[in-house]
């Protein structure tokens, strides 16, 4: 089952990769914005891994999480997103983003089992403010549309990593390797966390 | 049976609606513009073929150090070498073919399309390998376009395909006539074999109804001479549609030396075409077998009646010509 | 059998859709006005997404409500595109940002719709696309011919991406926990999410 979907993985990398070269040549902005919509939330490290994390985080607890998330999670990130193309302000979220990367890293590396929906909420909150910070961006873009696939596609990809590296529970090894990727995960959000402190204070 | 009737009636009215526009665009406008070198550096240059939005309308370019005002062109003591652009190639303009004449030396003949705008004039001297590249750019484009503006050979290979069905058949049967069409546009470019072209168009859409026919003979369980040796009726066909494409070459002038890579460049460019067509039909039929969206029993005639229709009427239209031209 | 064809249908239509976006201004301007109607969808994200949403819709329904598509989208383009040219340009900014929500939303809930509803949707998208792909025409365009060429894509593209979708979903062993089924749901929950910002913006400015 898991090299199917590793397959799967490939083959819509490589289309992926295929395609940008050939969209370059393209209409003006279409080309910029969806290379900036997929580069935002993997070259940002503090989203990047949060992302991971959530996916990881899924594949532990198993059904319903794990399918509920890839899911639901883009549309309540696009609740986040539209708040940020409105430019409604939300409170500190460059702590909160470095908090969701050490909170779910702590969880993936403790094998916090949460209820559904306690972890659902915790995730929801976490998504509406990544959403969010992906959002301000939207409106500066070269093309507001090709940015917004970008950018899903981009976190859809990052989940779908994660949900195959959660997919090692099932081997006693694998179960010590994803918990001590939270434990790193958990280390990145501290380090985030503090470098935003340091910056306020 | 008068249903039937009714229905011929109205596919051939269908017909005569698309007819024409697909006709305009199959004979895609062509320009041919000469220059020739009356004193060293100094050129004449006229249409000799006039593009059809008029030939003040195109924006032709010269290499810098050329002075062009038409009919004159005085590019002084480094002579007639650059790059040569004509701007506004558009869908009512595709190819302008240009003819460099020396004094000294040979002819050459440049094409110049929407693909490919620029020409390099290289000057006197053997073909390098920048020639090649440009002449394979431009004749597999020239190809492609062909081929995918040519109707009538589509609708052909569509019906085969839909005689022969998939599989190991149809990799014969399209072989058979990719084998065809390349031996008789080898031999008619070459001027081995001489048609005129007039009766070969009607006799290539002649060949179409004859597949509509047979598709019709299919259905109604009786195996037609298609369906039992389609290899070679493609091949036979391919041999007739073969000489059309040559044609589409012939009005080019092509230096001679450089006339048999041109050609199988341009061949190169029509089979490209021809496959994504048949990848197309071939990916569209998968679905509509997927979707379980066949053609339901009453219209079953439809298609065939249809790709009839539409190749007699144009076998009436060419005909007419052949006529009008006596 | 039937998955290996099926992967080789994906990577041929993925590599024939790279190519001519790429191309499809060059070909537009080459191959006359059939292809610049057939080409012309291919160089609008909006097409893309809401296309191959429609199809992706229509597929994970099933073929038995799916297939009544095939002669209904191409009509609805027709239509939008005869409309176009009464209505001018107007701007379908949050118009296309809502069907493309709605199309999310109901491909990640799989809900059941009839197929009325269905056709309905998938008429309206068309009409809409095919007055926004009408809508910048020069005048020396054969509307005939580009009418014809945007039918033909958008009957092409909405057969194969049905096909392509219930050949991935492979609807016979229909179970709501098949990864195959979950893929299809999260592709709508992304096609939602990219409309819900895209509505957020057109309201926006």
């Amino acid at each position: 089952m898991s090299w199917r979907i590793l397959r799967a993985l490939s083959t819509a990398t490589a289309i992926f990769l295929l395609t940008q070269p050939a969209l370059a040549h393209d209409q003006a902005g279409v080309p910029g914005g969806l290379l900036s919509g997929l580069l935002h939330p993997v070259t940002g490290v503090d989203h990047l891994i949060a992302m991971v994390a959530v996916g990881i985080w899924g594949a532990q607890l198993g059904p319903p999480a794990i399918w509920v998330l890839p899911i639901t999670f883009p549309i309540v990130m696009a609740i986040g997103g539209v708040l940020g193309v409105l430019r409604i302000p939300l409170p500190m979220p460059e702590m909160v983003i470095a908090m969701s990367a050490l909170v779910l890293g702590l969880a993936v590396a403790s094998r916090l089992r949460l209820p559904f929906s306690a972890a659902a909420a915790i995730v929801g909150v976490f998504a509406v403010f990544h959403g969010h910070a992906h959002g301000a961006e939207l409106p500066g873009s070269a093309n507001p549309l090709a940015y917004g696939v970008g950018f899903v596609t981009a976190t859809g990809l990052l989940h779908l990593c994660g949900i195959g590296i959660g997919s090692l529970t099932r081997w006693p090894a694998g179960e010590r390797v994803i918990q001590a990727l939270g434990a790193g995960i958990a280390g990145l959000g501290c380090y985030f966390l503090a470098q935003g402190l340091g910056a306020i204070a | 049976m008068t249903a039937i009737r009714y229905l011929r009636l109205a596919l051939i009215l269908l017909a005569a609606l698309i007819q024409p526009s697909l006709l305009r665009a199959h004979e895609a406008a062509m320009g041919v513009l000469e220059f020739r070198e009356v004193r060293p550096g100094a050129f004449i240059g006229r249409w000799t073929m006039e593009p059809t939005i008029g030939p003040e309308r195109v924006d032709l370019r010269v290499p810098s150090h050329c002075l062009l005002r038409l009919p004159e062109m005085n590019c002084g003591q480094k002579g007639l070498v650059g790059p040569i652009t004509i701007t506004n190639l558009g869908s009512n303009m595709s190819v302008v073919l240009l003819k460099v004449i020396p004094i000294t030396g040979e002819a050459r003949s440049y094409t110049i399309s929407t693909a490919n705008p620029v020409v390099s004039i290289l000057g006197a001297g053997a073909p390098t390998l920048e020639t090649w590249l440009e002449l394979a750019k431009t004749y597999v484009n020239y190809g492609i376009d062909h081929i995918l503006l040519g109707a009538d050979h589509l609708l052909f290979v569509l019906g085969l395909i839909w005689i022969v069905g998939g599989g190991w058949r149809l990799v014969k049967t399209i072989t058979a006539f990719t084998i065809g069409h390349s031996a008789s546009l080898a031999a008619a470019a070459f001027g081995l074999i001489g048609v005129p072209e007039r009766p070969l168009n009607a006799c290539i859409a002649l060949s179409i109804a004859f597949v509509g026919v047979e598709i019709v003979k299919q259905q109604r369980g009786e195996i037609g001479i298609t369906a039992r040796y389609p290899w070679a009726v493609a091949f036979t066909f391919g041999l007739v549609h073969g000489i059309g494409f040559a044609g589409a070459l012939a009005g080019l002038g092509l230096e001679r030396r450089l006339l048999p890579a041109a050609l199988l460049f341009f061949n190169v460019g029509v089979e490209i075409g021809q496959l994504a067509f048949v990848l197309l039909v071939l990916a569209l039929i998968w679905a509509h077998r997927r979707l379980d969206a066949v053609v339901p029993r009453w219209g079953a005639a439809l298609p065939a009646y249809a790709i009839g229709s539409v190749s007699m009427f144009w076998f009436f239209g060419r005909l007419a010509r052949v006529f009008a031209a006596i | 059998m039937t998955s290996k064809f099926g992967h080789l249908w994906i990577l041929a239509a993925a590599l024939f859709v790279q190519t001519s976006a790429a191309e499809a201004h060059i070909v537009a301007a080459r191959l006359g006005d059939f292809y610049a109607g057939a080409l012309h969808p291919l160089t609008d994200l909006r097409d893309i997404v809401l296309w191959t949403a429609t199809g992706v819709l229509a597929g994970a329904l099933g073929a038995p409500k799916g297939r009544w598509l095939i002669p209904v989208f191409p009509l609805g383009l027709l239509v939008g595109l005869s409309l176009g040219r009464i209505f001018g340009a107007a701007s379908t900014q949050l118009a296309d940002a809502t069907m493309m929500l709605a199309l999310g939303m109901l491909l990640a809930a799989a809900a059941r719709i009839p197929t009325f509803l269905l056709c309905a949707i998938a008429f309206a998208i068309a009409v809409m696309r095919g007055a926004a792909n009408g809508a910048d025409l020069g005048p020396d365009t054969d509307r005939l011919l580009f009418a014809a060429g945007l039918a033909c894509a958008g009957y092409g593209a909405i057969t194969l991406t049905m096909a392509l979708t219930t050949a991935f979903k492979r609807t016979k062993s229909d179970s709501s926990a098949s990864w195959r089924t979950i893929a299809v749901r999260a592709l709508g929950g992304w096609i939602a999410s990219i409309g819900l910002m895209m509505a957020g913006l057109a309201l926006a400015s």
